[in-house]
């Protein structure tokens, strides 16, 4: 193990190379440029050996991306906002024909306004397409969960890729110390790849077919059934990432401060490092608060996260993104997990753009949470607003 | 915990200073995490970046507002940004100036260490990128992180980046930084300014991904245009016009890639200094020398 200062992006660069990835398609987009010029760096330098292919576009990017992993060999690609929107369409393509895919996503707001800060509203969408997701808080867990991430997709019960999400500028080009492990150790606990279906001239077959409706509403539910499934092989494959590296996660999602907690926030991304020193501050102050970090949007945590909340007397949910005339995403969705339990929920959208969060803004949450159990509040809070929320 | 804020102009590596304290810490045993702000990439531009360090591991990351360590990378921003808001009575401050502590006008009073960083980084690197040598007099304002720490990690850093022999002579720039930055106190003449500024409510925003927007000369310009953007602070250099060599050419009205120079009606000039980027180009076309480029932002 080495002691290095390293960048979200330089984090996820050196796992990439630690995998010993096969192939790498990309097209650069910032802000997640500095991963695949890391990665070119090593490759030129001699450190790494994989093939690095340019793309002409993103699109192109994800459409190599499937036609390597289909020969059966281990594939990374990287992106950002509109990046990944481009590649929306062949996005489709990797799960349905069970391409263990893992891609670097810099999170960054989609659209007009240009904003390349960090938001959600580039992934959140993308929870339907069948890629798992996972948001990471700090440089370290940007490492580790390439690692991990490689070894739940390549798993013969799971067989999906994964997308590793990461806040655009706050992690993305913040600086802080990452243990970088061994070779040796990466390789005993990532086994070369075993690909399951896959394209071999000595045994033609065609993957990605079109069918008929008579097929794809089957294909669908297989789909749907196989990601409903997932959850407990994350949580395992942490287990057993923190016997060999000695650091946890808590797979799907991490508790922090839950015990005895009255009220409690989720939060995911880099937003869950502030919210630690509000929980901490609040703490101090007698009041019984808690958070859950949500790590997976899909497969989106439900059971685990209504034992989490078994106790909780209200219960707030973080959100960088918005649906228009709807809620924050994660909100819609830890609501529907607390569906008839009777526990108050709110969504507290914040840092929308890359707007500062503050350990106030989160302090701000907590009191909402708790004002939520009287009633008569909103569903949905907006924090850091210029000019009143009507 | 220990929080420093970064003021310098784009290029001048105020993004690698941060970094490299923060590795420099790291060496020593300690957590540390640094990150920049970015606003308009541009050379010269304004820009921020800050540190923390601390002996736990650092949870939170939001921007530094009450910073324990102030760096000023180059002096003409004290008079363009509020440089010294929030910074801590017992904080100190680092600035890039050939002026001594006693003439560094700060708001306030506060430990003071200056060193003319441009000089030593022309000389030493043969070109003005400060971030080094700042860095060498980071060590001497607070024994916090050790210049034999903060020299390893320029070698490090710098020399990963831009080969052995650029990380050695970088190390240098710090180590005569070090030996040359003169310790006293800042003064407080100037009233201390609050970084604030108004900005509309969602309520004031015109619709659609717009800015209001403003006039020029009484001719309408768009919005999000040069006027609510002050390019004028990304000067260096500032051009000084001398009205009676002028010989009423207007081709410094007619050349300025700005729109900076406004004509008079007996075709003398007014430069408009809020979007003078300090070119020069006026200066060059000039052929009675009626506009001279004078070093600083302001005249």
């Amino acid at each position: 193990m080495k002691v290095k200062v390293l960048s979200g992006d330089h984090a996820v660069a050196h796992a990439v190379k630690l995998c010993k990835v096969d192939v790498i398609p990309t097209y650069p987009i910032t802000p997640q440029t500095l991963i695949i010029e890391k990665i070119s760096d090593f490759i030129f330098d001699g450190e790494f050996d994989a093939t690095f292919m340019h793309a002409d576009s993103e699109h192109s990017a994800m459409s190599m991306a499937v036609g390597a992993s289909a020969t059966g060999v281990r594939t990374f690609t990287a992106t950002a906002s509109q990046g990944l929107a481009l590649m929306h369409e062949m996005l489709y393509v990797a799960p349905q024909t069970r391409l263990p895919i893992v891609m670097a996503n810099v999170n960054r707001s989609l659209g007009a306004g240009s904003g390349i800060w960090a938001e959600y509203n580039d992934s959140m969408p993308e929870r339907e397409s069948g890629w798992m997701q996972v948001y990471v808080e700090d440089c370290q867990e940007a490492m580790d969960a390439i690692i991990q991430a490689y070894r739940v997709a390549e798993d013969h019960r799971v067989m999906l890729p994964m997308m590793v999400c990461l806040d655009a500028f706050v992690l993305s080009h913040t600086v802080e110390k990452v243990l970088v492990p061994e070779q040796s150790e990466v390789d005993a606990f990532l086994p070369r790849f075993r690909p399951m279906n896959y394209l071999d001239t000595s045994n033609p077959k065609f993957i990605n077919i079109a069918v008929s409706p008579a097929h794809s509403m089957e294909m669908r539910y297989q789909m749907d059934h196989l990601m409903r499934g997932v959850a407990p092989f994350i949580d395992e494959v942490d287990e057993e990432f923190s016997k060999m590296f000695g650091r946890r996660y808590g797979g799907v999602i991490e508790e922090y401060r839950m015990e005895d907690a009255d009220y409690a926030l989720m939060t995911l991304g880099t937003a869950t490092s502030t919210a630690r020193v509000a929980v901490d501050e609040l703490r101090a102050e007698g009041r019984k608060v808690g958070l859950i970090k949500l790590r997976f949007m899909r497969p989106f945590p439900h059971e685990r996260l209504r034992r989490a909340l078994e106790h909780v007397k209200a219960f707030g949910v973080f959100d960088r993104s918005i649906s228009m005339n709807g809620f924050g995403p994660v909100f819609t969705e830890a609501r529907n997990s607390l569906y008839g339990t009777g526990v108050p929920v709110t969504d507290h959208i914040a840092g929308i753009g890359g707007r500062d969060l503050t350990v106030q803004m989160f302090k701000e949450m907590f009191q909402r949470i708790e004002d939520s159990v009287k009633g008569g509040g909103r569903d949905c809070y907006w924090h850091g607003l210029r000019g009143e929320q009507i | 915990m220990f929080e420093i804020r970064f003021h310098g102009r784009g290029g001048q590596g105020a993004v690698m200073a941060a970094q490299t304290i923060a590795e420099a810490a790291v060496n020593e045993g300690l957590e540390a995490q640094a990150f920049p702000h970015f606003g308009a990439e541009r050379r010269g531009a304004p820009v921020m970046a800050f540190a923390r360090i601390d002996t736990k591991k650092i949870s939170v990351r939001t921007q530094v507002y009450v910073p324990d360590m102030l760096v000023v990378m180059d002096e003409s921003l004290l008079d363009i940004e509020p440089v010294a808001d929030g910074l801590k009575d017992t904080g100190s401050a680092v600035i890039n100036t050939s002026s001594s502590p006693e003439n560094i006008d700060l708001g306030k009073r506060v430990r003071c260490v200056t060193v003319d960083a441009t000089t030593i980084a022309l000389e030493t690197l043969k070109a003005p990128i400060v971030n080094t040598a700042i860095l060498g007099a980071m060590a001497k304002a607070d024994p916090l992180v050790s210049l034999g720490s903060i020299k390893k990690a320029i070698i490090s850093r710098f020399g990963e980046h831009l080969g052995e022999k650029a990380g050695a002579l970088n190390a240098e720039a710090a180590q005569r930084a070090y030996e040359k930055a003169i310790i006293g106190e800042s003064i407080a003449k100037r009233q201390q300014a609050k970084r604030s500024m108004w900005l509309p409510t969602w309520q004031d925003m015109p619709a659609g991904v717009a800015l209001h927007p403003g006039e020029v000369g009484g001719m309408k310009v768009g919005p999000g245009s040069a006027v609510q953007v002050r390019t004028g602070t990304w000067r260096t250099r500032t051009p000084r016009y001398i009205e009676e060599r002028c010989v009423r050419c207007v081709k410094c009205w007619f050349i300025c890639p700005d729109a900076a120079i406004h004509r008079r009606k007996d075709d003398r000039i007014d430069i408009d200094y809020d979007h003078c980027k300090g070119c020069g180009i006026c200066s060059t076309v000039c052929p009675a020398r009626a506009i001279e480029m004078v070093r600083g932002a302001r005249l």
